[in-house]
């Protein structure tokens, strides 16, 4: 039941990864995303250090930090990337400071290797129950509005000129991402997260029109959680690793395959 | 009652970010529903400029824009709605996976609630697909089509809309000579049936049924002119 439990969550968590990676490199938003991953990760410090479960205090920075960004960078005249840049390191110093400061013995908790490395144990039925309404309401959201992010994903400046407000859609998007990336963080880790975004983006592009992409990259995102949890059980090390282990052999065999099917088409 | 201008520049400046020149000065301009504008200028004198800081894409460091009686500055969007626009650099990669279709329906799209498309929406982008002797390339992605393809969609992206003001950013770089004379012709007819259009271009072919011209040098209005029709 335990195992059941672990590779459902890590299918949900893996798959949310995936739609967000490929909603996130459409729109270039990594940098914006990279210091979201790292607040999630100091929301988790903060959950350790108060003795609170890191879930909900990672996904109230993450939110958190997906809403003040832009009009930070708006007040600031900053760019959004450099002001995302300054609050990575910010958030990535507090997080060490709120560790340190954490009960218990610094850095050989099981706690602490949780949210920096992932852990299975940190996976219970709440967890799952939450995963399951929030993926939920991802799937709701896009799906509610998938015509409006597609024209964004497609031209965010002429679908601005058409009448979309585009920064409240971008909004959205960047807000979902933070909560697919803090509920990912127990299972996968604050460091190896990003990984689960990028890896299944990056073979989900290899398909030929975005729905597509979506789904290819949702699929091993989910394939790379499951499979990783399974290695993870067989060879007793960390799940968040061999995840991402996991999702990167997929990329290098989609990557032959796609590079097969190019030089095909060319020869033929 | 008198009807508001369909744009309205009352002593509009524009620079961009990190510039201490600005791209257009002091410009005032009024232009009403109904008019066929052509507006035209050397490299870098502020046409693209004039037509981003009309939609409100690009604000005035000062001075009023109003398109309809809106202020696009406070409130751009209902104006927007109201809009199309041809933008200059349209150009997609070839991995572009978005297909020509889907693309010309955004435009659309972004005047219906929530995005959704009727059957009778989905006829509309189907007809003008048609319009632009496009509808045998629905179903190919944009990457993959040539530059004067490419803008077609846009233009058909654009008047998919009905839009009651169309602003087009050289609509005529990529495009053959007999596609350039059946889109002036096509555009003629539009304004014929009251649409405004504002057409920014450095190198237009003959153009009938305009009624203004305006030049711009150094982004400042050179000339402006009335055309009898």
């Amino acid at each position: 039941m335990f195992l059941l439990t672990v590779l459902s969550a890590s299918i949900i968590a893996g798959s949310l990864c995936g739609i967000s990676g490929v909603l996130i490199a459409r729109l270039r938003l990594s940098t914006l995303v990279f210091a979201i991953a790292h607040a999630a990760l100091f929301g988790a410090a903060i959950g350790l250090f108060l003795n609170i479960d890191p879930l909900y205090t990672a996904m109230m920075l993450a939110i958190l930090s997906s809403v003040i960004i832009g009009p930070l960078s708006d007040a600031t005249g900053v760019p959004s990337d450099t002001l995302a840049m300054v609050m990575f390191s910010t958030y990535n110093a507090l997080t060490f400071i709120f560790i340190f400061l954490s009960p218990g013995p610094t850095l050989a908790a099981e706690k602490v290797g949780g949210i920096l490395w992932g852990s299975i144990l940190a996976v219970t039925r709440t967890y799952l129950a939450v995963l399951v309404i929030l993926a939920y309401l991802y799937a709701l959201v896009l799906a509610l509005l998938w015509n409006r992010f597609q024209s964004i994903l497609f031209d965010r400046r002429l679908a601005e000129a058409e009448g979309v407000n585009t920064r409240l859609y971008v909004y959205l998007l960047t807000i979902l991402s933070g909560v697919a990336i803090s509920v990912s963080l127990k299972i996968v880790g604050g460091f190896l997260v990003f990984s689960l975004l990028y890896i299944p983006a990056a073979c989900g592009f290899t398909a030929e029109n975005i729905k597509r992409m979506i789904l290819l990259s949702a699929l091993i995102g989910g394939t790379s959680g499951s499979a990783g949890v399974i290695l993870s059980f067989i060879l007793n090390l960390p799940v968040g690793a061999c995840i991402v282990v996991t999702a990167t052999v997929i990329f290098i065999a989609v990557s032959i395959y796609a590079y097969i099917k190019r030089k095909q088409k060319t020869v033929f | 009652m008198v009807l508001d201008p369909a744009v309205e520049l009352r002593n509009v400046t524009t620079i961009y970010s990190g510039e201490n020149r600005p791209a257009i000065r002091n410009i005032s301009l009024e232009i009403n529903a109904g008019d066929y504008v052509l507006v035209t200028g050397p490299n870098g004198s502020g046409k693209t400029t004039l037509l981003e800081t009309i939609l409100g894409i690009l604000k005035p460091v000062s001075g009023i824009v109003k398109v309809f009686g809106h202020d696009m500055v406070r409130s751009p969007y209902k104006a927007r709605m109201m809009c199309s626009y041809l933008p200059q650099d349209f150009m997609k990669k070839p991995d572009e996976p978005f297909k020509v279709r889907e693309i010309v329906a955004m435009g659309l799209a972004s005047k219906r609630a929530l995005g959704r498309l009727s059957r009778d929406d989905w006829k509309r982008v189907d007809e003008v697909l048609k319009l632009l002797g496009i509808d045998k390339l629905s179903d190919r992605p944009i990457g993959r089509l040539s530059g004067g393809q490419q803008q077609k969609v846009f233009l058909a992206r654009a008047l998919s809309r009905d839009p009651k003001l169309l602003l087009l950013d050289e609509p005529f770089s990529s495009l053959d000579d007999d596609s350039r004379r059946f889109v002036a012709d096509l555009l003629y007819k539009l304004n014929r049936k009251g649409m405004t259009i504002v057409l920014v271009s450095h190198a237009p072919p003959k153009i009938a049924g305009l009624t203004m011209r305006v030049r711009l040098v150094d982004g400042c209005i050179a000339g402006v002119e009335r055309c009898s029709s």
